[in-house]
């Protein structure tokens, strides 16, 4: 049961990296991409983390530093791109 | 578990195509955020599968460090488009 559980969190996680990845490709605005990238790329990273965690519960600690390193590093660094890839955009409109 | 590495292998291809194939920098740092939080998390399961935790350390470490390091160079290449 905790297995197939284990699993199915981790193929969630595959199907949301595959999703928040494919829009990349196309030629979309960076804040677009940057917006289902971050979404996809935490939320499927923490399924995959969670999936591990069910599956070898003794080294718990390693695996819930790691979504916590996920939650936070990886949304300020969304926010980080976010605010240089705009302010980027004002300066080309003053020139 | 080796499927669902081929897989993830599959996943990390796509924002690496994307990063040789766009010029804008932004794009470029998209790509290579994308990069850094797939590697790390897939040696995060190469340590579960092995069952040796220095990989999981160096893989959390991994996690931290590079996206800090993206970070400062988000602030670098912000800092050069103004000059």
């Amino acid at each position: 049961m905790i297995d197939t559980l284990s699993y199915g969190l981790i193929i969630v996680g595959i199907i949301f990296w595959f999703w928040g990845t494919l829009p990349l490709i196309g030629n979309r605005s960076v804040l677009f991409k940057l917006h289902s990238l971050s979404v996809s790329d935490t939320l499927g990273s923490m399924a995959i983390v969670v999936g591990l965690l069910l599956k070898i519960p003794n080294e718990w600690s390693l695996l819930v530093l790691a979504i916590m390193t996920l939650a936070i590093w990886n949304t300020v660094l969304g926010y980080v791109l976010a605010y240089c890839s705009s302010s980027n955009e004002k300066i080309i409109n003053k020139k | 578990m080796d499927s669902i590495l081929i897989a993830m292998i599959l996943a990390l291809l796509i924002p690496i195509y994307e990063a040789w194939q766009d010029d804008d920098i932004w794009q470029k740092m998209l790509a290579f955020a994308s990069i850094a939080t797939k590697t790390s998390i897939m040696m995060l399961v190469i340590s579960v599968l092995r069952d040796d935790w220095s990989i999981g350390v160096v893989a959390v470490i991994t996690l931290s460090v590079g996206e800090a390091g993206l970070m400062l160079l988000a602030h670098l290449i912000k800092r050069l488009n103004e000059a």
